[in-house]
């Protein structure tokens, strides 16, 4: 006889996975099947399914993943839903692992797709669709199967203001980000030890390129804390710790500068519950 | 003193059993846990900032390694600095691997790297006693692992130097691994094909909570035996108590053994890694043999992630016994590694060729940096993603600053 407890723990299981979608079955394109049930990873167990990268993931606020493959013949697909806590959290890991955005417009939802991979974002719901021999043959079934998969997916889109924390002027198209931890960072800049912005998977920070004039980029990172105090915290804490190739320049109670590896520049700036961070500054940054 | 590293009493105990499942698969590659080791470590701008609180790093046996004298063979080899590239666009037409070509490559490569010819090279580094282990890299089969090709001209090299077929093994630390990729006796006959551990997926991915294929009735891994408790990397980071960390990595102590394999049956090794990244650093050739050659290794992805590509090589049983390196980049993947992901993955059609490990990471770090910015992949540069190379040289197991560095084209 199956415990309570063990009946409890599958129906809530159940009940998460199936609040919002619905896989696709045999048939969503011609001649194809599932090939094999569908295995869903949870927080604890997402180190099983992904081969590293998990902590991106969890980070960003990772509720669950359903994974189905499909077959025909030879051919096979293999589809992954990822569950986020939110719109927001969906939107962040879709802006890290997309790449450069291709859409493919018979997806009628914000998507990245190529022969290879489909990346799509949809509410809280980030999925990917995987051609591992990249047949572009496949490209139609492969839409075939997001078109179906996505008809049950609500369409709520996160805060379209929040990247507004970011100026607009010279901002370059499509290098928008979210960060919510230091391995959403990690690809981009180095000021410290671990989380030393202090976003604890909790604090969305946005982050964007900006055209220079001398051709290369600089970056622009805005955190908005819960209150000054601990965007104070967290200035004071990253002035203390900030790497060590990284050297101050100029310092005031309530910014500073420095100079990096590469010699290029980094401003840092507190301002009420925010912090701004400029860095790969071509041109030494007053305060 | 090919053994004896043991410094700290041996724990084995397997302590709490439960089934959470904490164990993590290969590792991001993300170095945020703390400073490394290698890193900072003589930086001319370790001034300019005060310690972060967080810089502890855990204490290894490095030193026990660092203690035995170094054989004729010892890291980096002949060709401190060199690295060969050899390319052909002819050699994946439509993502097939081509063997005429690919075999041609190696040859080419080969007699480039040692300047002797491809039979004189032979000499260079084997004779005909030696039993030689190739490690593979069967991470992504098909797709971005160590192609069968390579391996083909490899083996054929050897055998034209006198050395038996059966002298040769081609090696991972995953069997099932080395199945997927390929690497089966009928693929490869005459050929030892061994995994220094198994690991039951099933059991892994939730499927079964039979494990009795690989957990033994005295509470060990059955691939327990197949690893050496004389020779280790300890390092101060236990491992997690859990069955599943434990189904996949086979000690979860402080201590990293060698496979049996390495300490008691090769007597050289040939590394062929892929050319791909984990995450803003690159699981190549250092990593393919660091994480390779050892067990209980997830522990060691926090601080000591990238240092742990030069502590574990640094031991006698790698040290002095791995002659050559050979990076296939005929396929290779600039983003989304250590797993396979073909929406990253390119035709290279290269493969790379060096003694010294460390030389021919730090030349295909720069290389990968290079794609990842051509494709709008975001690139952190801080020096702290090579400093482990920069410790390796330190460590006088390779030489990978100018002018010593150098990446030949042939």
């Amino acid at each position: 006889m199956v415990p309570f407890c063990c009946l409890l723990v599958v129906f809530c299981i159940e009940h998460a996975l199936g609040a919002d979608i619905k896989l696709p079955g045999d048939g969503f394109a011609p001649g194809w099947k599932t090939g094999g049930a569908p295995r869903t990873f949870l927080k604890a167990d997402l180190f099983n399914h992904i081969d590293g990268g998990a902590e991106l993931f969890l980070e960003f606020g990772f509720e669950n993943v359903i994974v189905q493959h499909y077959v025909r013949g030879k051919a096979e697909l293999a589809l992954e839903a990822y569950e986020m806590e939110g719109a927001e959290a969906a939107l962040g890991v879709y802006l890290m692992k997309c790449g450069r955005e291709t859409p493919l417009p018979g997806i009628p939802t914000r998507n990245s797709s190529e022969a290879a991979q489909f990346t799509i974002l949809k509410g809280r719901y980030f999925i990917l669709i995987d051609n591992p021999d990249g047949d572009k043959a496949l490209v139609p079934a492969m839409t075939a199967l997001a078109a179906t998969l996505l008809e049950k997916i609500p369409a709520f889109s996160a805060d379209a203001r929040l990247f507004d924390l970011l100026p607009k002027e010279k901002r370059l198209a499509g290098s928008e980000r979210l960060l919510r931890g230091p391995f959403g960072l990690q690809p981009y800049y180095t000021f410290g030890e671990g989380d030393i912005l202090g976003l604890k998977g909790r604090i969305f920070a946005v982050l964007a390129n900006y055209e220079e004039p001398q051709g290369q980029a600089s970056t622009r990172i805005v955190v908005p804390y819960p209150s000054p105090a601990e965007a104070l915290t967290v200035f004071r804490g990253l002035k203390a710790n900030l790497d060590p190739y990284l050297k101050i320049l100029d310092a005031g109670e309530t910014a500073f500068s420095f100079v990096d590896f590469r010699e290029r520049y980094g401003r840092v700036r507190l301002s009420g519950a925010k912090l701004d961070l400029a860095v790969n500054l071509p041109v030494r940054p007053t305060l | 003193m090919r053994k004896g590293y043991r410094s700290l009493p041996a724990d084995n105990g397997l302590g709490r059993r439960d089934f959470f499942k904490a164990g993590g698969a290969v590792g991001a590659g993300l170095v945020l846990g703390g400073r490394t080791l290698s890193a900072f470590a003589g930086s001319p701008q370790s001034q300019a900032a005060p310690a972060p609180k967080t810089s502890v790093r855990p204490k290894t046996n490095i030193e026990d390694a660092l203690k035995v004298p170094r054989t004729a063979h010892s890291l980096p080899g002949p060709f401190p600095g060199k690295v060969v590239e050899v390319n052909d666009p002819k050699a994946m037409p439509d993502g097939k691997p081509e063997a005429k070509v690919i075999a041609a490559l190696f040859e080419k490569g080969l007699t480039r790297l040692t300047d002797a010819s491809f039979k004189a090279s032979f000499g260079l580094f084997f004779n005909a006693g030696d039993v030689v282990g190739i490690k593979v890299n069967p991470v992504g089969p098909g797709l971005i692992s160590t192609r069968l090709e390579l391996v083909d001209a490899v083996i054929a090299w050897l055998e034209s130097g006198g050395l038996p077929r059966k002298n040769v093994v081609i090696w991972d630390r995953f069997d099932y691994m080395l199945k997927d990729a390929g690497f089966t006796p009928e693929r490869f006959p005459g050929v030892g094909i061994e995994g220094l551990q198994t690991m039951d997926e099933a059991a892994q991915e939730g499927k079964t909570q039979d494990n009795s294929h690989w957990l033994a009735k005295d509470g060990t891994h059955v691939s327990a035996p197949n690893f050496d408790q004389g020779v280790f990397y300890w390092a101060d980071v236990e491992g997690p108590k859990d069955l599943a960390y434990l189904n996949q990595h086979v000690f979860n102590g402080k201590y990293s053994y060698f496979g049996k394999l390495l300490t008691q049956r090769l007597t050289k090794i040939i590394n062929i890694p892929v050319f791909k990244n984990t995450g803003n650093a690159i699981s190549m050739a250092t990593k393919n043999i660091g994480y390779g050659a050892v067990c209980n290794t997830n522990r060691l992805h926090g601080t000591l992630f990238l240092d742990v590509c030069v502590e574990v090589p640094a031991f006698p049983v790698i040290r002095d016994k791995m002659v050559l390196n050979i990076t296939d980049a005929l396929r290779a993947q600039y983003d989304g590694g250590p797993a396979e992901n073909a929406k990253f993955a390119y035709l290279h059609n290269s493969i790379f060729f060096a003694t010294d490990p460390f030389a021919l990471d730090m030349v295909c770090h720069k290389l990968l940096v290079e794609k990842r910015k051509s494709m709008g992949v975001a690139v952190n540069e801080n020096p702290r993603f090579t400093e482990y190379l920069r410790y390796a040289e330190r460590l006088g197991l390779g030489a990978v600053s100018a002018p010593k560095l150098a990446h030949l084209k042939a």
